[in-house]
Order: C-alpha cells, then sequence, then structure tokens
C-alpha cells in the first residue's frame, strides 16, 4: 500500500505554515504582465503582485501550469505504487484541471493520480485540499478521503465582497454577474460560486454595509446548519482589517478549538478580483 | 329644475371642470406640508379635465353613456392621490345613474352622490376623516336627505353643495394637521369646487361661467397670486398640445425654455418620446423651440376663448398636423422575447433617470414632486416594456395610489413596491433579482424600504408652524422620511444639519443627490463636509437634476 499524496495549485491560496503542515504540493499558475512572466509564489510574492498591479497600466493575466508542469510534480513526490489527490480550480474558471487531467494519462501507470475538479477558487479550493490532507494525516483510506472531499465540494458556500467589479469583468470571469455591471452607483455587491461560477448573489451599497451582511449571513448558515459542525476559510486581498471583522464574526459560530483557515488572495486568483477581495467559505460537515 | 337630462349634465361637468381649473392655484396652496409640490387642484383639475375630454365621444345623450365615459375618463386622467380618489369618486357616481338614460330625478342624483361616496371609501385602504372623504360623505348624506324631502334634482344638487361645504368648513377640527397649518382640506376644497361648478352649471353655460370667474375676485387666503388668476382668462389662450419624438430630449431644458411663453405647463417623458402641453398665446414660438429638439407629432391648437360653445364643437378647432401614427411610447421590438419581470420607475431629474435605467428600469416615467404622472402614462409605460410582468416603483407616496389602479387596465402582471422617495426606489432595485418571479420580486423589494432614511431639502411656499418649528415663506426647509425637521436659510446647511438628525451608530453609506438649481461644486463641498463628520460612513455625491429639491439625501 503507496502513499496518498495531496496537489494542488497556486489558485488555492493555502498559507505557508498550512501547506508545510499538511504537506500540501502546490503547482503554480504564471502570472504575466505585457511582456512579464512570473510563476506564482515562486517568483512573484503577493506584496510584490499587488504592489505591481498597482503601477502597470495594462491588466495581468494568468496562465494555467502545462501538463509537463503536473507531470514533474507528480513524478517529483511519488514513489510507484502511490497515490496523488489533484484538486483544482474550478474547471468553469481556469483550464488547470483540464492540464491535470492530461498529466494524469502521461504517467507511467505505477502512479494512480485522481484530479478533482473543486468547482471553487482560493480558500474553498484549499479548505477542500486541507480535508484531503487532514484526511491522510488522519490515516483514513482513500475512499474515505475522496467521499469528505466530495462533501465539502457539494456543500461549500462562498460568499465573496470585490471593491471593483473591473478585474472579474475584464477577465471575463462574471457571466453571470454581468447585470451587477455598468451600473452609476458605486455597488459593493456580495457576489457567490454557483455550480463553479461567479454569480451576482446580492446588492449591496457601500463596502461596510456589504461585510455587515456577510457577518449575518454566517449566522444564517449557522441557523440552517444545526447539529453539524462548520468548517470555515477566508482569503482577502490586501485587507487585513475587513477580514478581521468576518473572522470575529466566524468565531462565534465555529465550535470549540475550531479555527478560521485563513489565506491572503495571491496573484493567480487577485489578477481577476483585483484589491480589497474578503472572501468567506463554509461548510458544515 | 325637476330632473336632468344629459346636456344639462355635461353642462354641469364642463362648468365644474372650468371652475376647479381656475380655482386649482388656490387649492394647490391648502397643502398641509408648504413644500412646492402635491399639488392636489392641479392634479385634481387634470383628472377632471380629463374625465370631460372624454364626453367628446359620447355618440349620443344618454345619462349613463355620458356617465359611463366620465368614470372611464377620470380613472386614465387620475393623476395624483386626490385625482385617483377623485376618479373612485365619478365610477361611483357613474354606477349609482346605470340605469337612468334620459332623465334623472332627485332621488338618481341622490343614489348617486351615495355611491360616489362609497366607491371612494373603500378606494383607499385607511380612510382618513377630515378629507375629501368626508365631504363627500356627509354630501351625500345631505343630497339622501333632501330627496327623501321630496327635492327636485337641483334641489339635490343644492343639499349637496351646501352638505359639502359645511363638512370642508369643518375639516380643521377633525384633522389636527390642517388646524395648526391653518387650512382646510385641499382634496375636499377641490370637490366643493366640482359641487359649485355643478350648481352653477344648472342654469349657467361654460362660457357664461367664464366670464363670471373672470370678474371674480378669487378668494384667496393663501399665498395666491390674485393678478395672475385675473389674467390666466386674457392671456395664453391657445392650449397648444404635442409629441416630441427624439432622442435623449431634456425635459427640464424644455420647461426653463417653456416657461416663459405660458402657463399649465406639463412636459412628459422618456428616451424617446416627450408630450409638451401649454397654454401660451405664443404657440409658433413654442413649435419652433421644440421642432429643433426632434419631429413634432399629435400637435393639437385649441384656442381656449373660442372652444367653450360645446365641448363637441372641439375638433373644428383643433388643427391636426398629425405627421406619424406612432403615438406614446415606442413599441419594443417585437423580435427580443419578453423578460419575466420588467420595472418602471417614477423619477424626477435627467440625474436620477440615469441613475435609475443604470439599475436596470426598463422604462423611467417623468415626474414626481412637480407632476405627477397619471394613470394612463404608467399605462402607458407599462405596456412598453418587453415583459411579462410588471414592478412599478412609484419613488413619491402622492404616485403610489395611481401606480395601484395600473392592474386593473393592463393585461399584464402587474405589482407596485410603494416606494416614496427615489432613495427607496434605489434601496428597493438593490433587491431585484432577475429570475425570481414577481411576487417573490415584490416581497424582497418591499422588505428592503426600511433600509434607507430618506431627506429632502427644498424651500417653504408659504409661512407655516410646524411643531417647534416657525416657518417662513422661502425659508430652506429640510424634511426627514417627509416630515419637517430642520429650518435654515442655506440648501448646504440644512442638508447638512438634516443629515444629523438621520444618522445613527448603524449607518454606513450617506448618498447626496442634488438638484438641477445646485451646482456640482456646492454638493461635493457638502459631501467632503458630511465625510470630514461621518469618517466611518461612505459619502457619495450624484447629480439628480431634480426640479425644486436643493438636495435629495439619503442613509443607509
Amino acid at each position: 500500500m503507496g502513499k496518498i499524496h495531496v496537489v494542488t495549485d497556486s489558485g488555492s491560496d493555502l498559507a505557508l505554515e498550512v501547506k508545510e503542515r499538511l504537506g500540501i504540493h502546490v503547482v503554480p499558475l504564471t502570472v504575466q504582465f505585457g511582456s512579464e512572466i512570473f510563476k506564482d509564489g515562486v517568483e512573484i510574492s503577493v506584496a510584490d503582485f499587488y504592489a505591481k498591479l498597482k503601477t502597470e497600466s495594462e491588466m495581468p493575466s494568468t496562465c494555467q501550469p502545462s501538463p509537463a508542469d503536473f507531470v514533474a510534480m507528480y513524478e517529483k513526490i511519488a514513489e510507484p505504487g502511490d497515490t496523488i489527490i489533484s484538486v483544482h480550480l474550478s474547471s468553469k474558471m481556469s483550464g488547470t484541471y483540464q492540464s491535470a487531467v492530461l498529466a494524469s494519462t502521461m504517467l507511467d501507470s505505477s502512479i494512480k493520480v485522481i484530479t478533482v475538479d473543486s468547482k471553487a477558487a482560493s480558500m474553498g479550493l484549499g479548505l477542500v485540499a486541507v480535508t484531503a490532507a487532514e484526511g491522510v494525516q488522519a490515516g483514513k483510506d482513500l475512499d474515505e478521503i475522496l467521499s469528505d472531499v466530495q462533501h465539502v465540494i457539494d456543500h461549500l458556500q462562498v460568499y465573496f465582497v470585490v471593491d471593483t467589479l473591473e478585474f472579474l469583468k475584464k477577465n471575463g470571469r462574471i457571466a453571470l454577474a454581468q447585470a451587477l455591471v455598468g451600473t452609476m452607483l458605486s455597488i459593493k455587491p456580495i457576489l457567490t460560486l454557483v455550480d463553479g461560477e461567479v454569480a451576482p448573489f446580492e446588492k449591496i451599497r457601500g463596502k461596510a454595509k456589504a461585510l455587515k451582511r456577510v457577518r449575518e449571513l454566517i449566522l444564517e448558515f449557522q441557523a440552517r446548519s444545526r447539529e453539524k459542525t462548520i468548517r470555515a476559510a477566508l482569503s482577502h486581498a490586501t485587507a487585513p482589517e475587513e477580514a478581521e471583522q468576518v473572522i470575529d464574526a466566524l468565531k462565534l459560530v465555529l465550535p470549540v478549538g475550531g479555527e478560521v483557515v485563513v489565506g491572503e488572495i495571491g496573484p493567480t486568483i487577485g489578477v481577476h478580483t483585483g484589491p480589497g477581495v474578503v472572501a468567506l467559505f463554509l461548510c458544515a460537515v | 329644475m325637476d330632473v336632468i337630462n344629459g346636456v344639462t349634465l355635461k353642462n354641469m361637468l364642463l362648468v365644474a371642470a372650468r371652475n376647479l381649473d381656475q380655482q386649482k392655484d388656490m387649492v394647490n396652496a391648502l397643502n398641509v406640508f408648504p413644500v412646492p409640490d402635491g399639488d392636489t387642484g392641479t392634479n385634481m383639475s387634470l383628472t377632471l379635465n380629463a374625465a370631460v375630454k372624454e364626453l367628446e365621444r359620447a355618440e349620443n345623450n344618454d345619462v349613463n353613456r355620458l356617465t359611463t365615459l366620465l368614470a372611464r375618463g377620470s380613472l386614465m386622467g387620475a393623476r395624483g392621490n386626490s385625482g385617483v380618489i377623485l376618479s373612485q369618486f365619478f365610477r361611483g357616481f357613474s354606477d349609482g345613474l346605470a340605469q337612468v338614460k334620459a332623465e334623472a330625478t332627485g332621488e338618481d342624483v341622490a343614489r348617486a352622490f351615495t355611491s360616489a361616496s362609497n366607491t371612494t371609501y373603500r378606494a383607499v385602504m385607511k380612510p382618513v376623516e377630515g378629507t375629501m372623504l368626508t365631504v363627500a360623505r356627509v354630501a351625500a348624506e345631505s343630497a339622501e336627505e333632501a330627496a327623501q324631502e321630496g327635492k327636485d334634482a337641483a334641489g339635490v344638487i343644492k343639499a349637496a353643495l351646501l352638505g359639502a361645504q359645511q363638512s370642508l368648513a369643518d375639516t380643521p377640527n377633525i384633522l389636527p394637521v390642517l388646524k395648526e397649518a391653518g387650512v382646510v382640506d385641499a382634496g375636499g376644497q377641490g370637490l366643493v369646487c366640482i359641487f359649485e361648478g355643478f350648481w352653477a352649471g344648472l342654469t349657467t353655460s361654460p362660457e357664461e361661467m367664464e366670464a363670471i370667474l373672470a370678474e371674480q375676485q378669487v378668494p384667496s387666503e393663501g399665498p395666491v397670486d390674485v393678478a395672475r388668476l385675473e389674467t390666466e382668462v386674457l392671456v395664453n389662450k391657445y392650449c397648444t398640445e404635442f409629441i416630441i419624438l427624439g432622442e435623449g430630449i431634456d425635459p427640464e431644458r424644455i420647461r426653463k425654455k417653456l416657461d416663459p411663453l405660458g402657463d399649465s405647463m406639463i412636459v412628459v417623458g422618456d428616451d424617446h418620446v416627450t408630450k409638451v402641453h401649454i397654454h401660451t398665446d405664443h404657440p409658433g414660438e413654442v413649435l419652433q423651440f421644440c421642432g429643433e429638439l426632434g419631429n413634432l407629432t399629435e400637435i393639437a391648437i385649441d384656442n381656449m376663448m373660442l372652444q367653450n360653445q360645446e365641448f363637441s364643437n372641439h375638433e373644428n378647432h383643433r388643427l391636426d398636423y398629425t405627421t406619424d401614427n406612432v403615438v406614446g411610447f415606442p413599441q419594443p421590438e417585437p423580435s427580443a422575447p419578453p423578460k419575466p419581470v420588467g420595472l418602471v420607475a417614477v423619477v424626477a431629474g435627467d440625474g436620477l433617470a440615469e441613475i435609475f435605467r443604470s439599475l436596470g428600469v426598463d422604462q423611467v416615467v417623468t415626474g414626481g414632486q412637480t407632476m405627477n404622472p397619471s394613470t394612463e402614462d404608467l399605462v402607458t409605460a407599462v405596456n412598453s416594456v418587453n415583459a411579462e410582468s410588471v414592478i412599478i416603483l412609484p419613488n413619491n407616496k402622492n404616485v403610489i395610489f395611481a401606480a395601484q389602479q395600473v392592474k386593473e387596465l393592463v393585461d399584464k402582471k402587474v405589482g407596485v413596491v410603494p416606494t416614496r422617495s427615489a432613495p427607496q426606489g434605489i434601496s428597493a432595485l438593490m433587491f431585484f433579482v432577475e429570475g425570481d418571479s414577481l411576487e417573490e420580486n415584490v416581497a424582497a423589494m418591499e422588505d428592503s424600504l426600511g433600509e434607507v432614511k430618506t431627506g429632502e431639502v427644498t424651500y417653504a411656499v408659504r409661512s407655516t408652524v410646524a411643531g417647534d418649528l416657525q416657518i417662513e415663506e422661502r425659508d430652506i426647509i429640510g424634511l426627514a422620511e417627509g416630515k419637517i425637521a430642520i429650518v435654515g436659510s442655506t440648501p448646504d446647511q440644512v442638508a447638512f444639519d438634516l443629515v444629523k438628525t438621520m444618522v445613527d451608530e448603524d449607518s454606513t453609506v450617506i448618498s447626496v443627490y442634488y438638484g438641477a438649481d445646485q451646482s456640482a461644486e456646492a454638493a461635493e463641498e457638502l459631501g467632503t463636509t458630511l465625510q470630514e463628520e461621518y469618517p466611518d460612513c461612505e459619502v457619495e455625491v450624484y447629480s439628480g437634476g431634480q426640479p425644486l429639491y436643493y438636495y435629495i439625501v439619503s442613509v443607509e
């Protein structure tokens, strides 16, 4: 019986400490500013990215890892007989999952790769990867881990607030949220993910009000999730104080000893959402 | 006069319409709040005028045919709450005479007044005594009493008039707000004007009435401009009406340009169609100016001095330069599939109209503060939206009632979210979800109404006392949720003080919509001052372009 490894991509926004503690391997996407290309987290830091976002006139873009990048990662971490759970950004948002699927067919059959479409992004994907890695550490068998992973994917509730819809719009990641674009008032919508895509949840005027509403949504989620344990993750883009407000609200609904998994939104996601984002991920297990 | 036949009835209605039209400024001056809007007299007069205009369609002078047309005309022409109630009055009046063809007896007339009173009471959800409802009821009671005493038709009408006058004088004793403001109920006064016209119309023709009214020094207690009333019958004799077809026409600009040319001006429209109505001595200048803005159609110029012999002669004086069959709002492209739920909003001001459109409103009906749109304007707008069902945002307390009337007049399913201000309308739109049903959306939008507080800054049109506040004419006043809260001398200071009464610890957004007469610089400065005062709130400043109101502010 070989080992089970967990691989994700840089769209998961997992903090270094979490990745190291749980042994999660991350394949970076690349971020491109004009002709400059950086591997997320390897060649550009979160701080450098947002600084550059302010000064560069051109909108950056991202590029999925090549299948070869995945093959290289898989071969580096796995021995023959091992299994890899490879969880990735929603296939509706990125070709990363597709690359991983291709890579899995290019490997020697002695390494088994199970590719998983998380239908999420940022810490939502992060939470799926964490669930898998915790299962591995707890010594659960593969079927049980995959069942846990599927449960999180199916029950993940996402709410996020952006400062501006410009980034989502320019990158074409907001097909369903189109209705919100072009309004004259400064609306801070609460967005969600529906079946792996960005969708509008509520229109709110003003960020403070939007964050207040997010805190209410936490309580509503708790009310719907009686008798269950809530798992929560949060990520933010250069908005630590606003994130803190939401974390305080989260602490009230988490079980004793429960922890909010917090991450900073890195370049991969930040390219599409811009600065000032606060994103909340909830799941009842 | 023992009985009333159709010819007399028509005469009574025409004289009533003339009388009310002459006295509408006096009725307007009776508003409890001295704000430059909510013109009860204008609304009732326009409603009645629309109703008597419908009488032209009568192919005979059967009493019940005439009253049916009267009811229909008033329903479609209803403007403002008082106009809607008046239309319900005529609806009931018509029901009461449904069986009468040739001649109405005193009993018939009394029954019509009673039916009219009952219908007005049923029309409002919470009837308030001391209003035109009371005046209508007391008039009906007096009429019934007279009929039982065996009085003839003329006697019954006289009794109704006397009852109405007494009841009107009593309204300040029933409604404390009237007493405080030192006025009688405006709607009740409008009804008395109509009954006076009924009485006079029994024996007087409209043109004789015109002469009498011209002679009369119109009784004026409020700030009624007597000189203007007197001259009104001499000048501005051409009633000029037409439609301008063209994109991006600014009704406010037309109003400013035409204002010196005449009176009784109405300019309403949407992006593509603008309706203009004005009484002027210079119809040529009016047409020339507006002709430069777009294509004119449905042009009608009536000489009001000559037109009163018989309303049925009306057509003879009508210069009809119809160039196009397009009337009202353009129909949507038939190829596009209808949306499940469309949106219509009533908004005054280009800036606010633009904001409402950007939030997904399909048709903006201009109106609200200066001019309440008629039920027909709303019906037209609803019909022009390519949607299976339509939600109306009245955005003014005086339009809600007219909007609710639309439900009965169109084939589409219509929902009304009773928004009382533009900010409430904006707040409601935040809760509109495309794809949800009409009912779900209306429920969610209604729930949102408490989320936002509205303040308005305008000027007082007359001196009054409101609670502890002594208000002089032309003072700047600030209203919070429709109640006078601040009195001052500059719009900016009043707006600042007003916001202070509205902000609490839960407030997060302060929005300022500045009016047509307010400069962007002044508004930005107000915004900066507010931002300094409330660092925890987001302060946003937009051009609303609304008339009469220097600022509309909202706190949420």
